[in-house]
């Protein structure tokens, strides 16, 4: 290396490291002066996160050839960072050298074989990307992940010709430290590269490896792969809250103490705009959106995109056609109504992207304006009035109770051991009242000393929260908090997963603790110590769908299936069961929306995939919605004959029948 | 421009209605109440003529329960004021009964224009808008869709069948029968409705007694069952599956 070729290098590097900084810059300058969030408790669980994510691939190995092809890359991507190390060591600083501590040793076997790995991970991204074309990667940038092939290409293959030049210099022997460098210079050699042309040829591809590598560096900030260096940070920085609780909406930086609902970008949080920038364009979370399923306008993909192109226009980076506001202009309305809050994207994303609470965000803009889905705003209006969804007066909430053979007690008058909250459509859709009612008399069967708030119950407001109605939802917990507070319990029973979501991670950021269990935790309790006797078992084969309230956000995923097996059943689960389950569609209000435009229900194409089983023919849940959901499906697959919608509280009150 | 609207609570009508033990009117206890739904127009056009005309809105209603927080609403849709007509018992509420009593409350707010919703369950020809108009000795028109203030007049879109309308420009003060607003009702957020939890609502006391001689109702009965109508009975199960087997009778059904 020559004094001119060092003052080059460094000239080189510090340009592009300069352009880098100011393309990074121009990106992630708005982060200043977004909504504050602070992400940094728990530092030791954070690491781990990021551990487990970034350095075990656990949720890219989920999809396992694309999780196999990325470690490929990735690895080989950190021992050839070594070769980097020694490119730009030896041009910025002459004399430096890794060959002190193996770099022409073990280090240049494992920079040959990672080489060899590199190129095998990005054939199978190319093959993946160009001829399996899987639909999660439609709506991606294409071009942006040809650039990047070809650049890794280019860096690695200048590299090997690097080192094979050098032995060709060197007269061409075989290293048994660099195979593939070897083999190459065998080549050259065969063409007459030796010599000072060897030398020459080093000389320009060192250069050509070192201006790749400038080049990658470059591009890198514009591009989706700037994840190599955001996913550490993004995963860190996730949320440790509880999964149900949803962010308070933001705060008015200007009057104090009051909220705002988001309008521009820098009304997001910091961590909301990291996220769209970190975004790889993966479409895990695409592959999995029953929204996106069902020919939904939404594709919380090509949301983030979305978010990430209105941020990058607005600070005049891109020309893209978006506008303000944010939420019915650079998402369309539809978009956001699309949601069923179901969590299936936030848990499979490998980058920990929150997708939830941005959708959420801007649904509260659009219901502070007043724009909602006609079929909404009449439940809305509904709750405003009566408390409930289903436009009954309060004083009707507890009629079902005529139906129970025992005078069911007033939690409000008299302390009771658990505290039942009904919820709405346990308490007022015909089809479900009677599982209300077989519930209600299990529990008396087994002795449970209970009762129930009788009108004194409202809604508990966590699907309202996710239709956008902050001040509505804090006024129906409100009133449920009064009421709850005014009475003595040791524990609250919930028929409705979506109410022990709200009452037991909602609640509390309202300074309301309450110990809550759902019904399918509570009759495995009781079947378990014995307070209800299984007199009747069944060896059917059935299936079980996990409710996404109750399941992927709440992690109640054993109790319904030990339950299952201890009254005889054989469980035979579908592959999109647990974490993985798949939404009926219920959740974030959707209930409440019109669903007449969808190519195929949520809950249509679960029913399918029961089917597609084989085996079963009692499709099981643990949820009213559940049941209103899956039988308006079964019947419109018109599938009556081949499967039937059975919930936990109906297996358990015929296992225990006593009846001949 | 001063504008009033008059809000009224209707059962709901979806659900199951029972009569009082004299016949003469639905039982009230059980039954769920919501805005009229021709208020709701008469309360988005109030709005809109405050939003486009700068218009002074106030809401009146007949003290009730669930009254309260209908005006709340009002409010938190942007009506400048809210009033709340106290009564002694009232016993009739036909129009006839209740037109006085509106007509004394608007005399004491003194607007130029008071708009009403065309028709309600319990107002089921339109005659509200007629009976205030005439106590008042003001100019009146219905099935009213449209509403502009131009200067010191109104111009309305009156709608007759066949679907022709009319344009007519109105001298104020008037009363508005309004069918549909210009744009239909917006949601009103529950965070504003939050913000006014606390607010109480103010009483505009009247020294009218209501109209009780003139008209009444006797009786309430369901429609006679002529020849030929099927009356199913059971629970829902049962219900479905009667009519599933006529239809299938009928060759409506397989
Ligand atoms: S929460 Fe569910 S429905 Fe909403 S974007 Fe994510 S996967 Fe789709
Ligand atoms: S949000 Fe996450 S899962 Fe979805 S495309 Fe981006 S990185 Fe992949």
């Amino acid at each position: 290396m020559t004094v001119s070729h060092t003052l080059v290098i460094w000239c080189l590097t510090i340009g592009a490291l300069i352009i880098a900084g100011w393309r990074a810059w121009y990106r992630f300058r708005p982060l200043l002066h977004a909504q504050p969030l602070n992400r940094t408790d728990q530092p030791w669980v954070r690491l781990k996160g990021v551990f487990g994510d970034v350095g075990l691939h656990r949720r890219l190995l989920k999809f396992s050839y694309s999780g196999v092809l990325h470690l490929m890359i990735f690895i080989s991507f950190l021992v050839l960072f070594t070769a980097i190390i020694q490119a730009f060591g030896s041009g910025l600083f002459p004399g430096f050298s890794l060959e002190p501590i193996g770099g022409e040793t073990w280090i240049a076997l494992l920079q040959e074989i990672f080489a060899g790995v590199m190129f095998l991970g990005v054939g199978m991204a190319v093959w993946q990307r160009y001829v399996k074309k899987p639909e999660r990667f439609k709506g991606s940038k294409k071009s942006d992940a040809t650039i990047i092939y070809v650049l890794i290409i280019a860096i690695v293959v200048t590299m090997l010709f690097e080192f094979g030049s050098q032995i060709a210099f060197k007269g061409g022997q075989y290293n048994q430290f660099r195979p593939i460098s070897s083999f190459i210079a065998s080549i050259l050699v065969n063409f007459g590269v030796i010599d000072s042309i060897a030398q020459t040829t080093a000389v320009f591809f060192y250069w050509a490896h070192v201006l790749a590598i400038l080049a990658f560096l470059i591009y890198i900030p514009g591009s989706k792969h700037r994840h190599m260096f955001t996913v550490m940070p993004n995963i860190f920085f996730r949320p440790l809250t509880p999964k149900g609780a949803l962010p308070a909406p933001p705060v008015d930086l200007v009057e104090e103490g009051k909220s705002k609902t988001v309008e521009k970008f820098e009304d997001f949080t910091w961590k909301d705009l990291f996220d769209t920038l970190s975004c790889t364009e993966c479409g895990r979370c695409q592959h999995v959106c029953p929204a996106h399923a069902s020919g939904s306008p939404l594709s919380p993909k090509t949301l983030i995109m979305d978010l990430r192109d209105g941020l990058l226009t607005d600070e005049g980076l891109m020309d893209a056609a978006y506008s303000l506001p944010i939420a019915g202009g650079t998402i369309k309305e539809e978009t956001l109504w699309s949601c069923t809050t179901c969590r299936a994207c936030m848990e499979v994303c490998p980058v920990h992207i929150e997708h939830v609470p941005k959708i959420v965000q801007l649904r509260r803009s659009l219901v502070e304006r007043g724009e909602i889905e006609p079929m909404l705003q009449t439940t809305l209006t509904s709750f405003q009035s009566h408390g409930n969804s289903f436009g009954k007066p309060a004083k009707q909430r507890a009629r079902w109770t005529k139906g129970l053979s025992f005078k069911i007690k007033d939690a409000r008058k008299q302390a009771v051991d658990i505290l039942w909250f009904v919820g709405d459509f346990a308490s007022f859709d015909p089809r479900v009242q009677k599982l209300t009612l077989a519930l209600g008399e299990l529990l008396h069967k087994a002795g449970v000393d209970f009762g129930i708030l009788f009108d004194g119950e409202h809604n508990s407001g966590n699907d309202v929260r996710r239709t956008g109605d902050e001040g509505l939802f804090e006024m129906l917990a409100h009133h449920n908090i009064n009421e709850l507070d005014s009475c003595e319990f040791n524990r609250i029973l919930t028929s409705d997963p979506h109410t022990l979501n709200a009452l037991g991670s909602e609640y509390r950021s309202l300074g309301a603790n309450y110990k809550v269990v759902h019904y399918s935790q509570f009759l495995w309790e009781l079947v378990n110590e014995g307070k209800l006797k299984i007199k009747n078992t069944s060896s059917n084969t059935v299936t079980y769908h996990d409710p996404c309230y109750l399941g992927r956000y709440n992690g109640g995923f054993d109790s319904p299936r030990n339950l299952i097996t201890s009254l005889g059943y054989q469980l035979h689960d579908m592959g999109r069961c647990r974490e993985n389950s798949f939404c009926c569609g219920a959740g974030g209000g959707r209930i409440w929306m019109d669903d007449s435009g969808m190519e195929e229900r949520p809950s249509e194409n679960r029913i399918k995939e029961a089917l597609a089983l084989g085996d079963v023919d009692q499709f099981i849940v643990a949820c009213p919605k559940d049941v209103v959901m899956y039988n308006a499906a079964v019947q419109t697959l018109g599938m009556e004959e081949k499967i039937i919608v059975r919930d936990l509280t109906e297996l358990v009150t015929a296992a225990i029948d006593d009846s001949p | 421009m001063k504008v009033v609207v008059i809000l009224r609570l209707n059962p709901v009508l979806t659900d199951e209605l029972e009569l009082t033990e004299d016949e003469s009117d639905i039982d009230r206890e059980w039954i769920g109440l919501e805005i009229n739904q021709f208020d709701d127009q008469s309360l988005e056009q109030a709005i809109l003529l405050k939003e486009s005309s700068d218009a002074h809105v106030t809401a009146i209603a007949i003290k009730d329960e669930g009254v309260e927080r209908l005006l709340k609403t009002a409010l938190a849709k942007g009506v400048d004021q809210a009033l709340q007509i106290s009564l002694e018992e009232i016993e009739d509420r036909s129009s006839r009964a209740l037109a006085p009593m509106y007509a004394a409350a608007i005399r004491e707010l003194q607007p130029d224009v008071v708009i009403v919703g065309v028709l309600s369950t319990d107002d089921l020809f339109g005659e509200l808008a007629p009976y205030i108009a005439a106590d008042l000795g003001w100019s009146q028109a219905s099935a009213i869709s449209d509403f502009r203030i131009e200067a010191d007049k109104i111009i309305v879109r009156q709608e007759y069948s066949g679907g022709r309308a009319a344009l007519l420009e109105m001298a104020t003060p008037a009363v508005v029968g309004l069918q549909t607003a210009t744009q239909p009702p917006r949601y009103v957020a529950g965070s504003k409705l939050r913000d006014l939890l606390k607010v109480e609502i103010p009483n505009l006391s009247i020294d009218v007694a209501p109209n009780l001689e003139k008209v009444g109702s006797t009786e309430l009965a369901l429609p006679d069952l002529s020849e030929g109508a099927t009356m199913f009975e059971g629970d829902t199960d049962a219900i479905a599956e009667q009519i599933h087997s006529l239809l299938q009778e009928k060759g409506f059904a397989s």
